[in-house]
């Protein structure tokens, strides 16, 4: 007389079927994760078309950039790059709003070289006696993460505009 | 100087009507002005031919001799010509605006999309493009036109010279590289002489070209004979064939640069209020001295004065 299969019996052939699928589907993802692995970008990939002082930018610079520049930037060059409202018009105390940094801005006809000595030494850096709200910040910040910030605002310019500066920073020869 | 009203030459009974109804603070100053610069007039190159605009528009076509009337749109205080535009001579208006001719100033039109009221104090065309125009109004700040005056948007804040905004008396755009990208407009204000990349980031003082180099590496700065300090620079002109070479009219006379503004020496004595260079001759200058115009042929050595209009 055949054995009579209780429910215990079937649960238990379930649980080993189930094992096996499960070993089947790791061992394919591991088998999978290591062709892709082997297949893919690296990790820190080259952003195209972009370069700081002559180097190639990673895009974790520009993840860095954005960041740093919230937190240093933003609050007067504006969130999206826009700078500050009628930026042409001089404030009342003589000195001249932030301006946008995006392509609306000038900040696209400054070189590499010019944009990191202003960020880093201030307006004065580049045009001795010039007054000037943004502070120099090479107290506060690395050259690495002043050259993250700068990165980040390159990366947002059309390709007209990054092609423009990227032509002047090949012809400042100066300093 | 400029913002005299055109039409108000001072005589006996205009000065006291003035005086009883201004009152003598307000009005001194402009006349003395008047007795020290004349009208408002302006003299341009278009090729060969010379345009003065000196209580209406007059143009020769014989090197200053004989000169013919032409019309115009308004009261002319500033005139631009371009090399490679033959014909084309934009016109800075007392009343606000700019006037544009494309026939050498026979005919003359203003756009509808007119610059914000205001006395245009005055008008350059970019080197490098003739469509770009600048202007600068009175009280405002320096506006420029990318389609030869037919839209307008404000360029640049007027600049901030010994704690003031000061007015744009003259302009000229200088075809002489800022590094970036561009080249230079110069102005002419109350005070002296400034200039601004056409990227527009900052007015600022004219320096020799290496003197950043010499501030970083720590040595003497280069030298510089500026024009004199606190005067108006009534007008100021660029050479297209030689860019570098630069002239300034101011009351004290007719100043003359060999590079780009950092040098400059006096040509000739007489107070100046304007000045225009041919566009092929950087030693052929047009020049409003004592009141009369006169014309050098050697970059202001000698001076013949030009023929009655």
């Amino acid at each position: 007389m055949p054995m009579n299969k209780g429910p215990k019996d079937r649960s238990a052939k379930c649980t080993v079927r189930r094992s096996v699928h499960l070993a089947a589907l790791v061992s394919a993802l591991a088998t999978t994760g290591v062709v892709v692995l082997a297949q893919s970008e690296p990790v820190d990939p080259r952003v195209e078309g972009l370069t700081f002082l002559g180097e190639p930018v990673l895009a974790s610079q520009v993840m860095a950039g954005q960041q740093l520049y919230a937190n240093n930037c933003a609050s007067c060059h504006g969130a999206s790059l826009e700078g500050q409202p009628d930026w042409r018009r001089r404030l009342d105390t003589g000195r001249m709003p932030a301006p946008p940094h995006d392509d609306s801005g000038h900040t696209w006809h400054h070189s590499d070289r010019m944009l990191f000595q202003i960020t880093k030494g201030g307006v004065g850096a580049v045009v001795p006696g010039y007054e000037s709200d943004m502070p120099a910040f090479g107290e506060d910040l690395t050259d690495a993460e002043i050259a993250a910030i700068l990165v980040y605002i390159k990366s947002t310019w059309p390709e007209r505009q990054r092609e423009f500066q990227a032509e002047v920073s090949a012809n400042d020869t100066g300093g | 100087m400029k913002s005299i009203e055109i039409g108000c030459r001072p005589n006996r009974r205009k000065v006291l009507a003035a005086v009883l109804g201004s009152g003598l603070a307000t009005v001194l100053p402009r006349l003395v002005q008047a007795a020290v610069d004349g009208d408002p007039a302006a003299p341009a190159f278009d090729g060969d031919t010379i345009l003065l605009a000196d209580r209406g528009l007059f143009v020769s076509d014989d090197a200053g001799q004989t000169w013919t009337a032409a019309e115009t749109l308004g009261n002319v205080l500033s005139l631009a010509t371009h090399r490679d535009r033959p014909g084309r001579v934009v016109a800075g208006l007392a009343e606000g605006g700019v006037s544009i001719s494309e026939d050498g100033g026979a005919s003359w039109r203003i756009f509808e999309a007119r610059l914000p009221d205001g006395e245009i104090t005055a008008v350059a065309i970019a080197s490098r493009n003739p469509d770009m125009i600048y202007a600068s109004l009175r009280g405002d700040g320096l506006w420029k036109s990318e389609d030869a005056g037919a839209t307008w948007s404000l360029a640049m804040d007027r600049p901030w010279l010994d704690h003031a905004e000061r007015e744009l008396l003259s302009l000229a755009s200088v075809e002489l590289e800022t590094g970036m990208g561009g080249i230079w407009i110069y102005a002419g204000t109350e005070v002296g002489l400034t200039r601004v990349p056409d990227c527009f980031c900052r007015w600022q003082d004219v320096q020799p070209g290496n003197a950043m180099d010499a501030l970083v590496a720590g040595e003497a700065p280069p030298s510089e004979a500026p024009l004199p300090g606190g005067e108006p620079i009534l007008s100021l002109a660029s050479a297209p064939s030689a860019p570098e070479v630069m002239y300034a009219a101011l009351r004290s006379g007719l100043w003359a640069s060999q590079d780009g503004g950092v040098i400059w020496q006096k040509r000739a004595s007489k107070a100046a209020t304007a000045v225009a260079v041919h566009p092929r001759d950087e030693t052929y200058i047009a020049a409003l001295l004592g009141g009369i115009l006169k014309i050098s042929r050697d970059g202001g050595a000698t001076w013949i004065e030009t023929g009655e209009r």
